[in-house]
């Protein structure tokens, strides 16, 4: 490594070396350890459990390899999210090792992604006399549709590429958006 | 996943396996659980396991397809505009065993080579080519797939764990967004 980083962070670097010739649950601890050039038991005391290390990797990933672009309209969002889309076509391993992270049960004190507090602050500007409930549904359902597991569903269910899953969103979010009164979006 | 996913035939020392190994991830977790304790719970030969279920894996998904099919099992839908219902009715199940549904969802997270991800989308295909036969393919695919995303236990989860929802909320929310997709083909039907 050129820049010193601390082990934790080494860790996660080589993990994600390994996921591209092999998938998470074939990346076994001692690989890992030889990989890194650390013991197995350091790495148990960073990532006690897979699930830990799970987590960790996939907010590594996100990190490093899907930044989400700034939004702060509707528009903008919907821009962003294809070209998440488009970023996890072309690292699959990676946008894979996303999804299911955000479906195991959490860790530690797992906060809000990112994107989710975007969403409703984007709410808040766009639509700012919109009730709370249907805040949370708006924000919720386009929170869902915009997911790592949307991609990874109808990559493997329906067997979409990037283009079709972009399509596949907007029709989705299309309508929840319309659900709302005109009067609900505040005129720039 | 609406009306009966397609479980392949078990025989009943499998069901045992699978109803074993279900109850120590709710009372463990899905890490902690080795195929002594299971074999222990259902009464067999630990080598018994090994020899239905080779790998971790192989009874990971195994047994998420069996609480998927059995456990979150729902009525069926006879129309496309019933899934909303049968949406809050599954979110209301998975609400009920919180560890069953973090297993099923990550399992159908794990690309071509975890469950399937969208068990239900032969049935949604039949009820909407059915009622609404004069969608073109785009549309179609679209109001589909957007219905499966929801109607997963994936919703389930992002709900609970990005906005803090409870069990109602969720409910809620998921029938909601169903509805909202309904909206573009509610008048569409075939006369």
């Amino acid at each position: 490594m050129e820049e010193p980083v601390d082990t934790a962070t080494a860790i996660l670097a080589s993990a994600a070396v390994l996921l591209r010739e092999r998938a998470f649950d074939d990346i076994s601890y001692r690989a890992l350890a030889d990989e890194v050039g650390i013991s197995e038991r350091t790495i148990y005391r960073q990532y006690p459990t897979r699930a830990h290390l799970l987590a960790a990797l996939s907010n590594w990933i996100e990190q490093t390899c899907f930044p989400l672009p700034p939004f702060v309209t509707v528009s903008d969002f919907c821009t962003a999210v294809h070209e998440r889309f488009r970023a996890f076509d072309a690292s699959p391993a990676y946008a894979y090792v996303g999804a299911r992270a955000s479906a195991i049960s959490p860790t530690l004190d797992t906060e809000p992604a990112y994107i989710t507090r975007a969403i409703e602050a984007m709410l808040d500007v766009a639509a700012p006399t919109l009730n709370r409930r249907d805040r949370r549904r708006v924000a919720a359902s386009l929170r869902h549709f915009s997911s790592a597991m949307f991609w990874a569903r109808l990559r493997t269910g329906f067997d979409l590429d990037a283009g079709e899953i972009c399509d596949a969103f907007d029709r989705a979010v299309g309508p929840v958006l319309a659900r709302l009164p005109d009067a609900t979006w505040a005129k720039p | 996943m609406t009306g009966s996913a397609a479980v392949p035939a078990l025989t009943g020392t499998q069901q045992a396996i699978l109803a074993a190994y279900t109850e120590l991830i709710e009372e463990l977790g899905s890490d902690d659980v080795s195929n002594r304790v299971i074999a222990r719970r259902a009464g067999i030969a630990e080598r018994t396991v090994f020899r239905n279920y080779p790998t971790r894996v192989d009874l990971l998904l195994a047994t998420a397809a069996w609480i998927e099919a059995t456990l979150f099992a729902r009525e069926e839908s006879h129309s496309i505009f019933d899934i909303p219902l049968a949406i809050r009715d599954a979110m209301q199940r998975y609400d009920a065993r919180p560890e069953l549904a973090h297993v099923v969802a990550e399992t159908a997270m794990r690309g071509a080579n975890g469950a399937a991800p969208s068990p239900g989308r032969a049935q949604l295909e039949r009820l909407l080519d059915a009622e609404v036969p004069s969608l073109d393919a785009a549309q179609r695919r679209a109001v589909i797939a957007a219905l499966s995303h929801l109607d997963s236990v994936g919703t389930w989860v992002t709900f609970r764990r990005e906005f803090g929802m409870d069990r109602r909320d969720i409910a809620d929310a998921a029938a909601w967004a169903a509805e909202a997709v309904l909206d573009s083909i509610r008048d569409r039907v075939a006369p």
